[in-house]
C-alpha cells in the first residue's frame, strides 16, 4: 500500500492525467447510460457538468467502482477503477449527493468511524474527526446525533467525513444541494481552501455552473451520456484576457498599425470601435501607452467574457457527439 | 495539528492493516450494544443457566455435598453426553432470542440513511462489511454457546477423576461444530432480515416467522403427502438432530419422532441452505447503488 501511495505521489508530481476515459461505456438495467466516453482531464480541479440524467452520477459511481464498465475503462491518477478499485478507493474521499449518514451517531463519532474504516488508527481518527468538524464549521454541533442536523449541516458533515482521512482525490457530488446562499458560499470557500492547501485533486459534480466556475480549472460537460465538451477554464480565461473590444475617439490608422507593430491583430469598425487580439507577450498597459503616445482616447475597453454559461449552452446546442475541446 | 488552527491538512501518518478494518464495524457495534441496559440484562440472563450448570457439575463431583443434601440416587448427578446436549440446546435457544434482539438493527441502521456508499467508497468491500457485522453476532453468540460449554467441559474435566477427560474428549468437536452451524445460521439469517426490514420489531417478527412458519408448513406437507421430508423446514429440529447425533445420544429426537429416514447430511444441508439463501439476499441488498431495470 505504501508503494502504491508513493506511486500516486509520483503520478501527481509527473503530471499523470487526473482522469483518463478510454471509450468508457456503462450499462445499467439493460440501458446504456454512458456511451463510449473518451478524453483526458489533466487539471487538479475538475468540474462535471450536465443536465439531469446526463450521466454525471453514473460516471462518479463508475470511478468509485460501484458500477463495472461494460466496455472501455476509466483511470484516476493512473489507477484503473475496475482492476485497481481498492487501491483507487484508498485515495478517495467521497461526498455523495443523497443523504448518507448514521442518524443515531454523534457527528464526531460518525466521522471517526469513517476515518477508521479508511485505515486511520483509532486515536488519529478521533483527532482528525475533531479537526474536520471544526474545519467545516460544525465544531459546536459535533456531539449531536447527525439525524438532528439541518440539511446544510448534514452536507457539511458529509464533507467532514470525506476529508477526515486526508484523501488524495476528493469527489463531491452536488455538494451545495439544498443549501442557502450563505451556507453555499461558505462551502465553496471551504472547497477552494482545501484545493489550495494541499495537493488534493478535486472532482466536483454539479448542475450549478457557478459552483463549478468558482472551484474548478477544467470542465467535462456531459449530455445524454456522451461528452458534449471538455473545456480548460484556465486556458479559456487566459485566452479571453487577450481579446479586447475598444471604443476610441481619435484613433487613426497609425494607432492600429502601432498595435500591429506590437504583434496584435486588429479589426477596425465604424464609430472608433476596434477589436484587438493580443499575443501572450503583450500586456494591456502597452495598449494604453500606445494610445497615450498618439493622443487616442479609449472610452471603453471590454474583455471578451465567455462565461461557463456560454460554454455550457454552446455545448448543449451542438448536435452529435463532440469529442474535441471548445 | 491543533483544532483551533482550522486549516486543512492531508494525513501522512500510519494506516492499519487492510485485513483488520472489518473489525472497526464490530467494535463500534459492540460499543452501541453495550449502551443498552436491556441488552446487558438479556446477556446476563443468557449466561445465568451456565452458572447453574457449573454448580451442578460441582455438586456432581463432590460426594460430601451430595451426602449433605441427602441425595438418594447416585445417578442423579451424572455429567455425560446428555448433560451437554441439554446445556447446548438451552444455550442455542438463548442465542436465538439474543440474536432476535441484536441482529435486526445491525444493517438496517446503515441502510436507512444511505450510509452504505460511504463504507463502500473506501478500501472496504461488501465482504468486509458482512464479515464485520457477522463478527458481532459470532462473538456474542459464541460467548453464550460453545465458550461456556467448553468451560463447563473443562470444569468437569478438572473435577472428575479416572481419566474422564480422555474418555470424553471427543465431545469438544460436537460442542464447537454444532454451535458453529447454529451461530452461522442465526447470524446470516438475521443479517439478511436486517438488510430487508428497517423496523426492529418487524424484523424480529420476520426472524420468528422464518423459524416457525416453515416448520408448520413442513408438518402440513408431511401430513398431506404422508412423508417425513417436510421436517427439513423445521430448522430448530434439524439442529437438534445434528446435536443429538453429534453427541451420540441413543435416545435422540430422531428415534423418538420416528424420523429415522432423515439422514444427518440432510439436516446439515437444511441449515446450510438457510445460510446460502441469506447470503444471496445480502448480496442482492448490499449495493452501493441500486440499479433500476427496464
Amino acid at each position: 500500500m505504501e508503494l502504491r501511495a508513493r506511486q500516486i505521489r509520483n503520478n501527481i508530481q509527473t503530471m499523470t492525467p487526473t482522469i483518463e476515459l478510454g471509450g468508457l461505456e456503462v450499462q445499467l438495467g439493460g440501458r446504456t447510460i454512458l456511451h463510449g466516453l473518451t478524453g483526458v482531464l489533466k487539471s487538479r480541479a475538475i468540474g462535471l457538468l450536465g443536465p439531469n440524467g446526463a450521466g454525471k452520477s453514473t460516471l462518479i459511481n463508475t470511478l468509485l467502482g460501484f458500477h463495472v464498465p461494460s466496455k472501455g475503462s476509466v483511470r484516476v491518477l493512473g489507477l484503473d477503477s475496475h482492476t485497481s478499485g481498492k487501491a483507487l478507493r484508498s485515495l478517495v474521499g467521497y461526498m455523495p449527493e443523497n443523504d448518507a449518514f448514521i442518524s443515531k451517531m454523534s457527528g464526531v463519532r460518525f466521522v471517526r468511524y469513517m476515518a477508521e474504516i479508511s485505515g486511520l488508527p483509532s486515536e488519529q481518527a478521533m483527532e482528525r474527526a475533531h479537526e474536520a468538524f471544526v474545519y467545516v464549521g460544525l465544531g459546536e454541533a459535533r456531539y449531536r446525533p447527525v439525524g438532528t442536523y439541518s440539511l446544510g449541516m448534514k452536507q457539511l458533515a458529509k464533507l467532514a467525513q470525506a476529508i477526515a482521512h486526508g484523501p488524495k482525490v476528493l469527489i463531491l457530488d452536488e455538494p451545495t444541494n439544498g443549501m442557502d446562499p450563505p451556507a453555499r458560499k461558505r462551502l465553496i470557500e471551504l472547497i477552494r481552501e482545501i484545493r489550495e492547501a494541499s495537493d488534493i485533486c478535486l472532482l466536483l459534480s454539479s448542475h450549478l455552473l457557478r459552483d463549478v466556475e468558482e472551484t474548478c480549472d477544467e470542465v467535462l460537460i456531459l449530455r445524454n451520456g456522451q461528452i458534449a465538451s471538455i473545456c480548460n477554464l484556465v486556458e479559456e480565461r487566459r485566452a479571453n484576457r487577450k481579446f479586447l473590444e475598444l471604443e476610441t475617439i481619435g484613433a487613426e490608422a497609425t494607432f492600429t498599425s502601432a498595435l500591429e507593430g506590437l504583434g496584435c491583430e486588429c479589426a477596425v469598425f465604424t464609430s472608433g470601435r476596434i477589436k484587438v487580439v493580443m499575443p501572450d507577450s503583450v500586456e494591456i498597459r502597452e495598449v494604453f501607452k500606445v494610445a497615450a503616445d498618439r493622443g487616442v482616447q479609449i472610452r471603453r475597453m471590454n474583455h471578451r467574457r465567455d462565461s461557463l454559461e456560454d460554454i455550457f449552452l454552446n455545448a448543449m446546442e451542438q448536435t452529435g457527439v463532440a469529442d474535441g475541446r471548445l | 495539528m491543533a483544532v483551533y488552527k482550522r486549516r486543512y491538512n492531508s494525513y501522512t501518518g500510519s494506516l492499519t492493516p487492510t485485513w483488520s478494518r472489518f473489525f472497526v464495524l464490530t467494535r463500534f457495534a459492540f460499543a452501541d450494544l453495550f449502551k443498552s441496559r436491556f441488552f446487558v440484562l438479556l446477556l446476563i440472563l443468557c449466561i445465568i443457566p451456565c452458572l447453574f450448570s457449573a454448580g451442578y457439575i460441582f455438586v456432581a463431583n463432590n460426594k460430601t455435598l451430595q451426602l449433605l443434601i441427602q441425595l438418594r440416587s447416585v445417578d442423579f448427578f451424572k455429567v455425560e453426553n446428555q448433560y451437554f446436549i441439554v446445556i447446548l440446546m438451552g444455550q442455542a435457544w438463548a442465542a436465538f432470542f439474543l440474536n432476535c434482539w441484536v441482529g435486526p438493527v445491525l444493517i438496517s441502521g446503515d441502510l436507512t440513511n444511505g450510509a452504505l456508499p460511504l463504507f463502500l467508497s473506501r478500501p472496504f468491500s461488501r465482504a468486509d462489511y458482512v464479515l464485520g457485522k457477522l463478527a458481532v453476532l459470532g462473538l456474542l453468540l459464541s460467548a453464550i454457546t460453545w465458550i461456556p460449554c467448553l468451560l463447563l467441559f473443562g470444569l468437569q474435566s478438572g473435577l472428575a477423576h479416572n481419566g474422564w477427560i480422555w474418555s470424553h474428549l471427543w465431545m469438544v468437536v460436537p460442542i464447537v461444530l454444532c454451535s458453529a452451524i447454529w451461530i452461522l445460521t442465526l447470524s446470516l439469517l438475521s443479517l439478511a432480515v436486517s438488510a430487508w426490514v428497517k423496523l426492529r420489531i418487524v424484523a424480529t417478527g420476520v426472524i420468528f416467522i422464518t423459524f416457525f412458519i416453515p416448520a408448520g408448513l413442513g408438518e402440513m406437507f408431511n401430513h398431506i403427502m404422508g412423508t417425513y421430508w417436510g421436517a427439513l423446514l423445521n430448522f430448530s429440529n434439524m439442529f437438534q438432530i445434528i446435536v443429538e447425533r453429534g453427541f451420540r445420544d441413543p435416545y435422540s429426537l430422531l428415534d423418538r419422532m420416528s424420523r429415522h429416514e432423515i439422514p444427518i447430511p440432510a439436516a446439515w444441508a437444511s441449515l446450510i441452505f438457510v445460510c446460502l439463501l441469506s447470503l444471496v439476499i445480502l448480496n442482492a441488498r448490499l449495493r452501493a447503488r441500486e440499479t433500476v431495470h427496464g
